[in-house]
């Protein structure tokens, strides 16, 4: 497996030393500062409201933190169905277009290996992003705030868990195509039918609403930004991971029986 | 079909036994099978669509075939792929790496591919930019290096580890003569303690670096052995080739050369600044230039040369190609 790590540094710092990394990365830290400024001063806002002034019961279950923090990772989760397709279009479409992958297949190492280390270089870079996300509850402590560790913690986890499966998905829809641009409106696609699954109950009643709901990550990611740890959601988002890492292997693999180039 | 085949030895390096490619219904490589001893310079020798960049692929580790097998010193190379492909190098026909990357840190990447031990890859990094004459540039950005040096990082890459195998898709194409030469002086060098497998469509190239050919047609082996071997099975063809001064005279010559006894085959091989030149064939005894010559100069067409030539490579391929010339003459 060592041999993963060596494509997933390089696969990270690639990512460090190009555009398209530089970009995301602002992008991100740009739209979740918004988020975070905006929650913060409308709860300052809310806290204000004189209506709402030294009663306990008008004001019920809302912690600071629940408020903030909640939302925040909840909201974050569309900053994904941007960033995700982006990073995944060059995992394995760019390089098909480079033709480098037919390199990397001539060498001594695994399918498993190139993929795994294909999405764990992903997946640093991701986790590189969240890092700074700690900031902020640094300047939400100097401001004040009272933070409630639990729901922040599993609200990460959450995030991060959410983050790591889009990738998943992203990485295999980018073994299909050799451009580019296609895989990354694919990724996004796909993306936005997960996202669209979890509002299927506010369509009807039954059996098949609350089925598309519970397919949705959105539904698993939900209870973690609420600080539920529930073992059918970390379960769930293991099984959404491992299931297109199989995928994209399944994809890759194809190259023995048919025309990829 | 001529085939000279070498006695299976110790010394095989590469073994391909009766490997098929299918592409849906078309084969693209049809049962081929060969051998490659270390020390052996062998050229694939074919027409554009032959399955020469498959049959490399697939002994590059790629792809699997549909069938057959592939050995490496004796390891196969789809049952036991990861200490297989540690003995191969393998040189893509076209390839932009990665552009955003610099030379060396392309190479210390490859390095830890390939599997060299931490304490050699520096080493090892240093010595491939040294023998491919990177040294000028192993600081540049790959992507912003002309298609000459992009050449030889494609053979650094495939050289690290020191694989015993080397597969090179057309590795002169799109490089300037200069570059072309030093290309082939450092393949027939690379080529003494290895098994180098390269693919080309220029013939003169195989005459010059390679030891052995192997012409490859619509995913078979037409042909194998050494230039030499191929040449002189055609030993006794002759060619004449007759230059004439003036494009107006193409109808007259040809009528002419048409009606001398033993001539076979009469073709325009060139039209160049108002000369035409002729090609004819003969059979070896036979000399036809002094009435090739006596004939012109009675018609008073402007001769400008007469030669005779064996056949080059290019012309049996031609042959090969054109009407399984071959095995009408063993079969003869």
């Amino acid at each position: 497996m060592r041999k993963a790590f060596t494509v997933a540094k390089k696969e990270c710092s690639s990512l460090f030393h190009s555009w398209t990394g530089v970009f995301t990365g602002a992008f991100f830290f740009l739209v979740t500062g918004i988020f975070f400024t905006v929650l913060v001063l409308s709860y300052a806002k809310l806290s204000m409201d004189p209506r709402l002034a030294g009663s306990q019961t008008s004001f019920p279950n809302v912690s600071q933190t629940h408020y903030i923090f909640g939302s925040f990772f909840l909201n974050a989760n569309v900053i994904l169905l941007f960033l995700v397709p982006i990073l995944t279009m060059r995992s394995f479409s760019e390089e098909r277009k480079h033709e480098t992958l037919e390199l990397l297949f001539t060498y001594p190492l695994s399918d498993l290996e190139i993929v795994a280390g294909k999405l764990i270089g992903l997946i640093w870079f991701f986790e590189i992003l969240l890092v700074p996300l700690a900031g902020y509850f640094l300047i939400f402590h100097l401001i004040g705030g009272e933070l409630d560790w639990g729901p922040v913690i599993s609200g990460f986890l959450g995030f991060w868990a959410l983050g790591t499966a889009y990738l998943a998905a992203g990485v295999f829809v980018s073994t299909l195509t050799r451009n580019p641009m296609i895989s990354a409106v694919g990724t996004f696609a796909l993306l936005i039918v997960f996202w669209m699954m979890d509002l299927a109950p506010m369509t009807g009643e039954g059996g098949v609403p609350v089925i598309l709901s519970a397919m949705s990550p959105l539904q698993h990611f939900r209870n973690l930004t609420y600080g539920i740890l529930d073992l059918r959601d970390i379960i769930y988002f293991g099984f959404f991971f491992f299931y297109f890492l199989f995928l994209s292997l399944r994809s890759i693999e194809t190259r023995n029986w048919k025309h990829f180039e | 079909m001529v085939t000279v085949r070498k006695p299976r030895s110790a010394e095989g390096v590469v073994r391909f036994e009766s490997v098929t490619k299918n592409y849906g219904k078309r084969a693209v490589v049809d049962n081929l099978s060969f051998e490659i001893a270390r020390g052996e310079v062998v050229g694939f020798l074919g027409p554009n669509g032959a399955g020469k960049t498959t049959a490399m692929r697939i002994l590059s580790g790629y792809f699997a075939p549909s069938s057959g097998h592939v050995e490496i010193e004796g390891i196969d190379l789809f049952k036991d792929p990861r200490r297989a492909k540690q003995r191969v190098g393998y040189l893509p026909e076209t390839v932009r790496f990665y552009p955003d990357m610099r030379v060396r840190e392309y190479l210390r990447f490859v390095t830890g591919l390939k599997g060299v031990p931490e304490k050699r890859r520096t080493d090892e990094v240093e010595e491939k930019i040294t023998q491919c004459g990177l040294s000028e540039v192993s600081h540049r950005l790959i992507g912003r290096l002309s298609k000459g040096y992009r050449q030889r990082v494609g053979l650094a890459q495939a050289l690290i580890g020191d694989p015993s195998v080397l597969i090179l898709d057309e590795p002169t194409t799109g490089l300037d003569p200069k570059q072309i030469t030093e290309i082939r002086e450092l393949i027939r060098t690379l080529g003494r303690e290895r098994a180098v497998i390269l693919s080309t469509h220029i013939l003169s190239e195989v005459s010059m670096v390679c030891n052995r050919v192997l012409m490859i047609h619509q995913g078979q082996v037409l042909a194998s052995g050494t230039v030499r071997e191929l040449e002189a099975c055609l030993k006794d063809r002759d060619a004449i080739f007759v230059t004439v001064r003036g494009p107006e005279h193409e109808r007259v010559v040809t009528d002419l050369l048409v009606q001398i006894p033993g001539a076979e085959n009469i073709r325009v091989v060139e039209r160049h600044e108002g000369e035409i030149r002729f090609c004819l064939e003969t059979s070896h005894p036979l000399d036809l230039r002094p009435e090739i010559t006596e004939l012109f100069v009675k018609n008073r067409l402007p001769l400008l040369e007469v030669r005779r030539d064996q056949l080059t490579l290019e012309e049996i391929f031609l042959k090969l190609l054109k009407d399984g010339w071959f095995q009408m003459r063993r079969a003869a």
